[in-house]
């Protein structure tokens, strides 16, 4: 399926919002390094995956009508074992069920547990004045509490994409500090250029967020993604 | 959504006019039609200018028309100053005239209210249509000194602005003569442009006139919003690969802002975005009104630096450190000079050969001193360890120093690397005529350390954005 299929097919149920798992389809397609990502139909499913992917896994559930998944108990992390992962998979059912009975669902999403790394989010909204912009911060209470972010105007090239991941506050400690690993800043500066890329082909879609992406020594894995869509009638 | 004209921004008839029409208010006074007709005649301006006014037949010994269908000549400029209800049909006539630029000096329209807005939306759409533009409304208009071309609407107390390199913009006009000493300067102007309302002519036409004019070497302009985003960007880009482009932009806050909106009538602007604008173009951002005026002068008529080295001559320690310290914000380091300019320094008076070069011990000592001077001043100019310098003079009690400061400086005019002068002293009076002198001779003087080292600053960090790593 190509990359504008699966938005027109959207287009064509008459979504705007993509789960987790389409939103991950979507990017890797577009060649942004995201942790592999199944769908499984039923607890049968949910455990073999689990266990060919390798524990401890995350699951979370697949429903075009929960953006927040985790605020509905759609989200179980760090499951260990075939027995925690079944049990899992029936609580993220019965609990968003319970909260959303008229909610479409795909199933649940099954994908390993991301090793830890220095958490970075990189998203991206529309100016009114300049169009598409792309955002880079630090994970957690950097972004949320200290709004340590960093803004560029879409299309970036190489040299904006650095000096956006050198403006924010915080960038020492994607340089490594007290002995925790540095950022593979090049992988970084990667994921922006072809955000930027997917944004400037793709004006259809209103936002989309990578959060966490999870940045190691070498290389960086998006963990988690949302992409909604514009309205219809405002393109 | 910014209306573009078929003709892109070719500005020449409203900056380089063979003949002028002013239109409104003749009597005289501090402000008006009879302002711009006498600032014109003052500075020299050489096109035919034609008064028009129905109540008139003679101002300043010139013919006045009783509408612009009764001038008998082609026009290329016009400037209207009546009430805002009466310039949409002026406008009309002007256009089957065949006028390609107009000023609406007039007020009263999207700054003021609805009916405002609503006659400004007029103007526009009629200028659109008859291939008009259109600088204002609500502008103290712009100048050419070059051309004697200043058609100011308020008396300014001065004729003749000297002619040079700089281009000044803004949404206010508070950047026009009558409100900025420009006689009284050393250094010369290209271009002046107040915006006002911006409703046709805005910033990007501007830059893009500007990046094309031979006079205009850098351009500073203050803005409160931007018209067009996207254009903007690409803009500035490309301008900014071939002459300077400083900006002051105010409403940084969410107060300002808010007020800014509401006084142009336009988009509030996020800073952050708008930051993240000038970052990627290279633009280089200004913090307070005097950089408008102060920091533009390093790119005017000294060189751009070939690196971020920084020579520091002083008379004392102490300016030496602040200049390091504020070197450092922009990138700046205060190398050691070359072995052999320290053994030639230190051969002249033990001790000189330091990464300041302090001119304060020798000079007490040394009897005639100024032939010292200059060997001091240009063996640290041709060092190879140094891409800028900063240099601080002394006036002394009575300016005895002033000529032969003013011999050395012309000895280094030419040379290949910038020189920020900063001029301190006892008395005031020898401080500022120094400083004029100086500037005129093509070396810009700041008013305190801090903004000859920003200067030299944002002139290195130009130098790396033009020399294009990209």
């Amino acid at each position: 399926m190509s990359k504008t299929g699966t938005i027109a097919q959207l287009r064509k149920e008459g979504r705007r919002i993509l789960t987790e798992f389409e939103s991950k389809k979507f990017l890797k397609q577009a060649g942004i390094p995201v942790i592999e990502t199944r769908l499984a139909k039923n607890q049968k499913e949910a455990v073999e995956l689990s266990r060919k992917m390798g524990f401890p896994v995350a699951l979370k559930i697949a429903s075009p009508d929960m953006i927040h998944k985790s605020d509905s108990g759609g989200v179980k992390l760090s499951l260990k074992n075939a027995s925690e992962v079944r049990t899992a998979f029936k609580e993220i059912l019965d609990g968003t069920q319970k909260k959303n009975p008229s909610a479409s669902i795909q199933g649940v999403s099954v994908q390993k547990m991301a090793r830890p790394g220095t958490e970075v989010i990189v998203g991206t909204s529309k100016d009114p004045q300049f169009g598409p912009v792309i955002m880079f911060g630090l994970g957690g209470i950097f972004v949320e509490v200290l709004k340590d972010v960093s803004f560029r105007i879409i299309p970036l090239n190489r040299r904006d994409a650095k000096e956006m991941i050198e403006d924010i506050k915080g960038y020492p400690a994607l340089q490594g500090y007290r002995g925790k690993e540095p950022a593979d800043i090049p992988a970084l500066m990667e994921i922006i250029l072809k955000i930027s890329k997917v944004m400037e082909e793709n004006p259809e879609i209103k936002e989309l967020e990578l959060n966490p992406i999870m940045a190691y020594k070498k290389g960086a894995l998006a963990v988690d993604a949302r992409i909604i869509l514009e309205d219809e009638t405002s393109l | 959504m910014a209306l573009r004209n078929p003709k892109g921004s070719d500005l020449t008839p409203l900056f380089d006019p063979r003949s002028i029409a002013v239109i409104g208010l003749l009597k005289e006074g501090f402000f008006g039609g009879y302002v711009v007709i006498k600032s014109l005649l003052n500075a020299g301006f050489k096109g035919e200018i034609f008064p028009v006014n129905p109540s008139y037949n003679e101002v300043l010994g010139l013919t006045v028309y009783p509408s612009i269908k009764d001038v008998p000549r082609k026009i290329d400029l016009v400037l209207i100053i009546t009430g805002a209800r009466s310039v949409p049909g002026i406008l009309r006539e002007c256009v089957e005239k065949g006028v390609r630029a107009c000023i609406v000096v007039s007020d009263g329209f999207a700054e003021r209210d609805e009916e405002g807005r609503r006659l400004q939306d007029e103007i526009v759409e009629i200028a659109r249509r008859g291939n008009l533009r259109i600088v204002g409304p609500n502008t103290a208009g712009i100048a050419n000194p070059a051309k004697g071309l200043i058609p100011n609407p308020y008396e300014m107390g001065y004729e003749k602005i000297k002619h040079g390199a700089i281009a000044v913009c803004a949404q206010t006009g508070m950047i026009n003569p009558q409100a900025f000493p420009y006689g009284d300067l050393g250094y010369g102007v290209s271009k002046i442009c107040d915006f006002g309302n911006k409703s046709d002519v805005d910033e990007c036409d501007l830059m893009e006139y500007l990046e094309s004019d031979p006079s205009t070497k850098v351009m500073t302009l203050y803005l409160e919003s931007i018209k067009d985003g996207q254009r903007f960007l690409k803009v500035s880009k490309r301008v900014v690969s071939r002459k300077p482009v400083l900006i002051l932009k105010s409403g940084r806050t969410e107060q300002g802002a808010h007020v800014s909106a509401s006084h142009t009538g336009s988009l509030a602007l996020d800073e952050q975005i708008f930051d993240a604008a000038c970052k990627q173009s290279g633009i280089l951002r200004l913090e307070t009104f005097r950089e408008l005026f102060e920091l533009p002068k390093i790119f005017a008529s000294q060189p751009l630096p070939k690196g971020n080295r920084l020579g520091i001559i002083t008379f004392t320690g102490g300016v030496g450190v602040l200049a390091i310290d504020e070197g450092a914000k922009y990138g700046l380091s205060v190398p050691l000079l070359s072995s052999g300019t320290r053994k030639k320094l230190e051969a002249i008076f033990p001790g000189l050969g330091k990464r300041i070069v302090d001119m304060g011990p020798p000079m007490a000592l040394i009897n005639n001193y100024m032939p010292v001077y200059s060997e001091i001043l240009k063996m640290v100019t041709l060092d190879p360890c140094i891409d800028s310098i900063f240099n601080v003079i002394w006036t002394g009690p009575s300016g005895e120093f002033m000529e032969k400061y003013l011999t050395i400086y012309r000895e280094l005019q030419g040379s290949k690397k910038p020189i920020a002068s900063w001029i301190y002293g006892p008395r005031l009076p020898f401080v500022r005529e120094m400083t004029y002198r100086l500037e005129e001779l093509g070396f810009p003087v700041f008013p305190d350390i801090e903004m000859a080292i920003k200067a030299l600053g944002m002139a290195s960090q130009y130098a790396k954005t033009k020399g294009g790593d990209q």
